[in-house]
């Protein structure tokens, strides 16, 4: 095609735009040669790049002989498309980097030689990581690396070395190096005593407004995550110099470059540079005495922002704008927004269980002590938002270094009364972290305590009329009391009407190969044999029992006739109850993982030949406690009770209470050997009443301290992954199991009992 | 007698056991044994509920005998049986009513995995009757103040078939033992293992890691006495990759995911 018409297609396709006819000419002379198919489709990929980068379209067309080399046409618009995503994530630089020396990568990783997957290698990183950071970080897949502080993103794929082994250690080293973001305190929420200048809201990590502070932004970020990498880096030296060693030999060698077009890329290879030339490189940048302190690693958070000013007063290059540099693989950007959006999510959480714990404090109160707020309420009977208010000593409040001692005290309506003592921990634990309490919390528990005070009148009404002929009245414990309320709750009985559907078939087959593997580890169970010594009749000789009969013979003892070995198969005799937790909250996902692992259950208790009952749970307020029945102790396991596992579904609440004190009546009833009570559930025991927070777990305690006192043993599996904190103290340490991941109950279930019962 | 003279010799304790305490645990073990109660540990394993059965021997400077329990172990095993000696029946003491007989405090390790029936006959010799009755003998034995009775188990076990009766556990005085905190933790390591500080807080370092793995499928973390034997393996030349794998990392689990993990672990700490 010649020059001419190309020129003129060109500013067709980026009108109303008029670019430079030089640079237009210039980049499109190695096109005069191509056939016009050719330059047609070459030139069809000009509106997509254009309008995100003029600068990359001048790039796309001068490399275009380098990259016919090696691309065909039709491998050009997913490298265009990859090419515009590093863009996107990285800036123009890296976009051009990859134009410019991506293209052996991307043909390796199209070939699939090249690159290792992150889902291959999951299950071994994230007990890593967990085991590194102590506590239960997440991992999820994204286009580039970096932390909200309770996940870690890493990308999907790491092709940075033709060998796989590099590339895990560079995915290790990723999350590790994320980590120590988190550990290091990068994340500054709060403004720095010297900074308090600087203002943020609370829903703002101080870091953005700070950023925001200088004349580019963009540059003030790079240069505080340069520094801030730097001081992770220390960290890392000294917690896991194994790690460091093996990036130093495997990983920084590769990332090495020699182009330092920006200062702050002089700083970046700090980073992956031995030591000595480390303290030189950053000795432009820093003091003697600072630099010391960042490779030892006795540098903060607020030394990096003090710095950051300094270098960026040396660096920022007035009327010329900041091409932001791409950062090194490990190093990740700081997403501060995603940051913020995961503390929002916490602060939730937190703010909700502070709801629920106020809202069970405040129903503590007696009416008089309520009574004002009663009175002002009358007309729509709730307590109004306005009715409560935390106030803490102005101390307290302020200062950042407070007193721990410093005790909070709830106002109501310009009252002071005291808070309890576990209240009153967690809200300190929420003001460290967060720094203030959102006053719609407050409104959130007066809301639930007005509504469960409404719901109790109501209940107290109706109250009489609750008991039916299939229906039994319960206690329930009050801890603040320390008592039982006398038959509080009542339970009704309700049967599930069997569903025939093609359910259950469909998980024996979906784990055929797990029900086999069951089938066969619980007939070892079930033929536990073992040799009784001492027996009056049996198979072989007890040659211990005779020895001694013929000792106590010649002592002058009545010998022993008890003189055989016999073989004989271990009587299991155990009864087990499975509840399960039918709350709204199972809906989905959960209730599904239920079933099934119900089903694979059912099936291998059927070969073990334990007799075994499962009950649904469900309700709401103490007057409609249900309790479902799928199967009872005695009952086989036919397509009735196949029908009912298929018809369980979510209902409303989890008083756990009154099922586990039924469940515990059924089997006192029971002679066997062992007694169980397993419970499934999802979370913690909770209904629209004031059953919530401490009052539901102490009485659900109270329920399963009543079950071991009739020598019944309550073992429970959650998948609630704040299980931890309450779940001990109901179950005690060693008889709750907490499961991660809902999808792994149906294979793990049948493994706990296994181990709960051998 | 003289044979069991002998043999009580060999469980005197005349070195001082090393042992770091880490909480209050000698002094409610020396005013236990004033006092003629019974002492219950529990604990997880190795985190040293032995050794301190050992120094509390030492110190008291009494015998130790320590029976193994297993789900064969009968009360004959305990109490004593006659042999045929010489065409003679012989009658031979138990661990128990030896060490009854000696004043000695006998220990009753892992007192869980003994059958229910067996650990019964501890019974009258926990409470304050304090004796032991020997039917064969018609015997009754009362245990002098000198004797003590200690049994331990590690309550991490979520068998329910491996429980305590309350029966028995109300009669003892208990003491739960954990692992050190990590400062006293490095310094045992470093003392029992024969390892330098920096060593040694690595490898703490690295069972903090393992013991916070527990909701992640590791049924317990890494022991002190692991970190030790781990120590013991590099004094004696081995290097410390090897030595985390063989005594540290495949002792834990047998799950291919998880010990993976815990060698990364590794390989980054060491």
């Amino acid at each position: 095609m010649k020059l001419a018409l190309l020129t003129e297609r060109f500013y067709e396709l980026v009108a109303p735009d008029i670019p430079n006819e030089w640079d237009v000419e210039e980049v499109l002379e190695s096109l005069i040669d191509k056939s016009d198919p050719v330059c047609e489709s070459i030139l069809g990929h000009i509106p997509i790049i254009w309008p995100v980068s003029h600068c990359l379209c001048f790039d796309f067309l001068r490399l275009l002989p380098k990259t016919l080399e090696h691309l065909s046409l039709e491998q050009i618009p997913r490298w265009i498309g990859i090419t515009l995503d590093h863009y996107e994530t990285d800036g123009l630089r890296a976009a051009q980097r990859f134009m410019q020396d991506g293209i052996d990568q991307y043909l390796s990783n199209l070939k699939g030689s090249g690159g290792l997957n992150f889902t291959s290698i999951e299950k071994r990183l994230l007990p890593y990581i967990r085991g590194i950071a102590r506590n239960d970080l997440q991992i999820e897949q994204a286009g580039t690396s970096y932390t909200d502080t309770t996940s870690i993103y890493v990308p999907q794929e790491v092709s940075f070395s033709t060998n796989n082994d590099n590339n895990f250690l560079l995915y290790k080293y990723i999350l590790t190096f994320q980590w120590g973001f988190i550990a290091c305190g990068s994340f500054i929420s709060k403004a720095p005593s010297e900074f308090s200048h600087i203002e943020c809201d609370k829903d703002t990590l101080w870091l953005r407004p700070f950023f925001a502070s200088f004349e580019e932004p963009l540059l003030a970020r790079d240069i505080y995550h340069s520094l801030e990498s730097i001081r992770v880096q220390s960290f890392l030296n000294r917690e896991l110099p194994g790690l460091m060693r093996a990036a130093g030999t495997h990983i920084f060698p590769r990332l090495a470059s020699s182009i330092t077009e920006h200062p702050l890329q002089a700083l970046q290879q700090t980073l992956i540079t031995n030591n000595a030339r480390q303290s030189r490189l950053l000795g432009h940048y820093l003091s003697k005495k600072a630099c010391k302190h960042y490779l030892l690693g006795q540098s903060t958070a607020c030394d990096s922002i003090k710095n950051s000013i300094k270098i960026f007063s040396r660096i920022h290059q007035k009327n010329s704008e900041y091409l932001p540099i791409s950062p090194l693989p490990f190093q990740g950007v700081l997403k501060l927004r995603a940051v913020e959006t995961a503390r929002k999510i916490q602060e939730q959480k937190m703010g909700e269980e502070f709801a629920d714990m106020m809202a069970t404090y405040l129903l503590t109160l007696s009416k008089k002590e309520l009574g004002i707020l009663h009175k002002q309420d009358s007309e729509n009977k709730g307590l109004a938002e306005s009715d409560i208010s935390i106030i803490m000593d102005s101390k307290f409040a302020q200062t950042a270094e407070r007193d721990k001692e410093t005790p909070i005290l709830v106002t109501i309506n310009n009252e002071q009364l005291e808070m309890p003592a576990e209240l009153e921990e967690f809200t300190k634990s929420f003001f460290d972290e967060f720094g203030h309490l959102p006053s719609h919390f407050c409104s959130s528990a007066a809301g639930k305590a007005g509504q469960a005070m409404l719901t109790q009148d109501v209940a107290g009404q109706t109250e009489e009329s609750s008991q039916q002929t299939d229906t039994l009245l319960y206690d329930e414990w009050d801890y603040r009391r320390q008592g039982y309320r006398k038959n509080w709750c009542s339970l009704h009985f309700k049967n599930l009407s069997p569903v025939y559907s093609p359910f259950i078939q469909n998980t024996l087959d979906k784990y055929h190969g797990l029900t086999t593997r069951l089938r066969h580890q619980f007939e070892m169970m079930r033929s536990q044999e073992h040799f009784v010594k001492r027996q009056r009749e049996g198979d072989d000789i007890d040659f211990d029992a005779l020895v001694e009969s013929i000792a106590d013979s010649h002592a002058g003892i009545s010998a022993s006739d008890r003189l055989f070995i016999r073989l004989k198969r271990d009587d299991r005799d155990i009864a087990v109850l499975f509840l399960v937790d039918m709350s709204n909250s199972t809906a989905g996902w959960v209730n599904n993982a239920l079933k099934e692992s119900l089903v694979l259950m059912a099936e291998a208790m059927e070969v073990l030949g334990d007799r075994y009952g499962i009950y649904g749970f469900s309700g709401m307020r103490r007057s409609r406690c249900e309790l479902f029945h799928v199967k009872h102790l005695s009952e086989s396991y036919g397509e009735q009770v196949k029908g009912r596992i298929c018809s369980i579904a979510p209902g409303e609440y989890t008083r756990m209470g009154p099922p586990i004190r039924h469940a515990t009546s059924i089997l006192k009833e029971i002679d066997a050997k062992v007694r169980l009570i397993i419970t499934l559930t999802d979370g913690k025991p909770e209904d629209y009443d004031d059953y919530k927070g401490e009052y539901a777990i102490e009485d659900t305690r109270h329920a399963l301290l009543e079950a071991k006192t009739a020598d019944i043993h309550p073992f429970c599996i959650t998948i609630d992954h704040q299980a931890k904190d309450y779940m001990q103290h109901m179950y005690g340490p060693a008889n709750y199991i907490f499961i991660d991941n809902i999808q792994k109950l149906p294979l793990r279930m049948p493994e706990i009992y296994r181990v709960l019962t051998t | 007698m003289k044979p069991v003279e002998i043999r009580l010799e060999e469980h005197l304790i005349n070195e001082e056991p090393y042992y770091l305490a880490s909480g209050r645990e000698i002094e409610i073990a020396m005013s236990a044994h004033k006092n003629c109660l019974p002492l219950l540990l529990k604990g997880p394993t190795g985190c040293g509920k032995t050794r301190f059965m050992q120094f509390l021997a030492w110190k008291l400077k009494r015998p130790l005998i320590t029976v193994s329990c297993h789900d064969d172990l009968s009360t004959s095993d305990l109490i004593g049986r006659f042999l045929i000696r010489s065409g003679e029946a012989v009658w031979t003491d138990g661990p128990l009513t030896l060490a009854v007989r000696a004043g000695a405090i006998c220990y009753l390790d892992e007192i869980v995995e003994a059958r229910k029936d067996t650990t019964v006959v501890i019974h009258p010799l926990a409470d304050d009757r304090r004796e032991l009755p020997m039917e064969k003998l018609g015997e009754l034995l009362l245990a002098p103040p000198e004797f003590m009775i200690c049994i331990s188990y590690n309550p991490g076990y979520q068998s329910v078939l491996k429980d305590l009766k309350p029966s028995t556990r109300q009669r003892f005085v208990a003491i739960s033992f954990d692992y050190p905190s990590p400062e006293m933790e490095a310094e045992i390591v470093c003392k029992e293992g024969g390892v330098d500080t920096k060593l040694a807080g690595s490898l703490v370092k690295l069972a903090g890691m393992t013991r916070s793995l527990k909701e992640s499928g590791l049924a317990e973390g890494a022991s002190t006495r692991l970190l030790i034997q781990t120590g013991q393996l590099v004094q004696d030349g081995i290097d410390i990759h090897t030595a985390c794998r063989a005594a540290l990392i495949e002792p834990l689990s047998d799950d291919p995911e998880l010990l993976a993990a815990l060698q990364e672990m590794v390989s980054s700490i060491f």
